[in-house]
């Protein structure tokens, strides 16, 4: 939209009274360039270029001891898709839908425990709000890593929940709730939470409450309510915290190998798997290519609703 | 009516969600403690995986490694990443969608792709030149690379939320570029700069992926080391290392917190 942008310009520069915008531009052009340069060059040689290589890989052949060589060719992508020496296996498009269900399951289910755990905060008093916040936050300051192996321990056989699980009937005792699909899930709720209160927090912080209680003199239920009154307001938080919380999912990779076991693997384990001891580059370059194209789309497709919404989905960090 | 049943339905609900965000943190602290090697039985408090700790030179090899690693890639990092946000703000009004993408990405963009792209690279490289052999260096260069946006947009953020007017009070007095940085931005920045800082050398202290896949075999990280010992089942060393840690993230979040508590009662009082 040139036009609109033409008017931001001049208002601008109108503020700069008689100064011609034309005669300014030469320097501002080289100030520009000398600013941004060192972050643009860095970002483009150390994190676009090897990402190209990358995806130059997934199109290689499998060399010997995994190094990819040419020609160029579409066998990655056959064997990502199951076809192998011994015919057809479904063993990777199933690490592929378990990734997207862990992913799904895991940020519906971090939607649903941060909405009131943002709207907390929000009507708590302004100076306990800070603090509220840090409480949620700070956990996930702390390595990921560390934080899997709380949850190795709590969820380990013997231990007091897993022995609860088992007195309950939904293990079998000498079970524990880790290894498990369950306990990643677990793992990516735990990770992933503060990155949906954050984004739900800015906006409920602005929420307009006039509307709700238009809805409660109309007697709306709390439901009607929330989704006639509440989601509207919040949706571009919700919208960002999902990018925030699902993007990252999807190529998780800590989680699935600590507290998942062989059976719980997610696509980030299996590219892993594929450059770790040299075994086939191509292969899990194929599978990091899905990731970057999974990120775009759902990066496109979030930011075309938050546009059709009309809110400014800033991300807050 | 209903309106106090929710409220506390709420409240209970923040309590669950607290034990849910801590109790995993605790557990460590608490088998930190435990006088056996068990991850399921208490049996006793003692010191002994503290003292195990302290004697072990390859856990404080890789502490040190840690330390030296986030320190010189915030430093990069702040430097690149305050220009960047500076000139993203300075020129918002050109189109530099481009720009916003270029920094965006790397924010969204799962760790493992950044982490195995970054490996293939440079070993690619070192295998056909000797340059980029994996060990701290390329650490290093992976870090900033991942810090440099956080630091851009923390820096454009506190940009956006100043008063525009006062660039044009800078320019009204014919401040010149250098005595518009030197006395107008940088000091105004300071703040937001430190805290770019800070926030880079705890996303370096807390990457694991990333450090990882760029490592070599000299330059083991403590979350590295942490790794590779639950992996061979070696467990209260271990949580020793990471009560450590947590305490450090927590002292960090105090200090943090007292800071912001400061400052909101200076602006209360000049008020």
């Amino acid at each position: 939209m040139p036009s609109t942008k033409q008017t931001r310009t001049m208002g601008a520069f109108a503020t700069r009274g008689s100064e011609s915008p034309k005669r300014r531009e030469p320097s501002h052009t080289g100030h520009l360039i000398a600013v941004i340069s060192p972050g643009v060059i860095w970002i483009v040689v150390f994190l676009v270029l090897p990402s190209a290589y990358l995806m130059t890989i997934a199109f290689m052949t499998n060399g010997t001891y995994g190094l990819p060589r040419m020609p160029l060719t579409l066998e990655a992508f056959k064997e990502l898709a199951g076809f192998g020496f011994l015919g057809w296996s479904p063993g990777n498009l199933y690490t592929l839908i378990r990734s997207i269900w862990q992913t799904v399951l895991s940020t519906g289910l971090v939607i649903a425990m941060a909405y009131p755990v943002a709207y907390y905060i929000t009507r708590a008093p302004a100076r306990m709000r800070p603090l509220m916040l840090l409480t949620v936050v700070v956990p996930s300051w702390t390595n990921q890593v560390i934080r899997a192996i709380g949850w190795m321990n709590i969820l380990s056989p013997g231990s007091p929940v897993s022995n609860f699980a088992a007195s309950m009937g939904l293990i079998s005792p000498q079970m524990g709730l880790f290894p498990s699909k369950f306990a990643v899930v677990v793992g990516l709720v735990y990770n992933f939470l503060p990155f949906m209160v954050l984004p739900l927090y800015a906006v409920f912080e602005k929420l307009d409450y006039a509307q709700i209680d238009a809805a409660r003199d109309l007697r709306a239920g709390p439901i009607r309510t929330f989704i006639h009154a509440v989601l509207p307001q919040t949706l571009p938080g919700l919208l960002a915290g999902t990018v925030l919380v699902s993007i990252p999912a999807f190529g998780m990779y800590v989680i699935p190998e600590l507290l998942g076991g062989g059976k719980s693997m997610m696509l980030g384990n299996l590219v892993a798997r594929q450059f770790a001891a040299a075994s086939n580059w191509p292969l899990g370059a194929a599978g990091a290519l899905i990731m970057i194209i999974a990120t775009l789309l759902g990066l496109l497709v979030l930011r075309r609703l938050g546009k059709k919404l009309g809110g400014d989905s800033q991300v807050v960090l | 009516m209903s309106g106090s049943g929710f409220n506390r339905g709420l409240q209970a609900f923040w309590y669950v969600m607290l034990f849910f965000l801590y109790a995993p943190l605790a557990v460590v602290a608490l088998y930190s403690f435990n006088s056996i090697n068990s991850s399921a039985v208490f049996a006793g408090v003692s010191l002994r995986w503290y003292a195990a700790l302290f004697s072990n030179e390859t856990i404080l090899h890789a502490f040190y490694n840690s330390l030296t690693l986030a320190i010189t890639s915030s430093i990069i990092a702040t430097v690149i990443g305050t220009l960047l946000g500076y000139g993203m703000y300075t020129y918002r009004h050109r189109r530099l969608g481009w720009l916003v993408w270029l920094v965006y990405l790397p924010i969204v963009m799962p760790d493992i792709v950044y982490g195995i792209s970054q490996m293939s690279f440079f070993t690619s490289i070192s295998n056909a030149t000797g340059l980029f052999n994996l060990g701290l260096g390329t650490m290093v260069i992976a870090h900033v690379s991942f810090q440099v946006p956080f630091v851009a947009l923390l820096i454009y953020s506190r940009l956006v939320g100043l008063d525009s007017m006062l660039f044009e009070a800078c320019h009204d007095l014919y401040a010149n570029g250098w005595q518009r940085a030197w006395y107008f931005i940088l000091p105004t920045l300071r703040p937001a700069i430190v805290s770019a800082f800070f926030l880079a050398f705890t996303l370096s202290i807390d990457d694991f992926v990333i450090s990882f896949f760029t490592s070599g075999p000299e330059s083991t990280t403590l979350p590295i080391f942490i790794w590779s010992a639950i992996k061979k089942g070696v467990t209260p060393e271990v949580n020793a290392i990471a009560t450590l840690m947590i305490g450090a993230v927590f002292g960090a979040a105090a200090i943090a917190l007292a800071f912001q508590y400061v400052r909101l009662a200076r602006s209360q009082a000049s008020d």
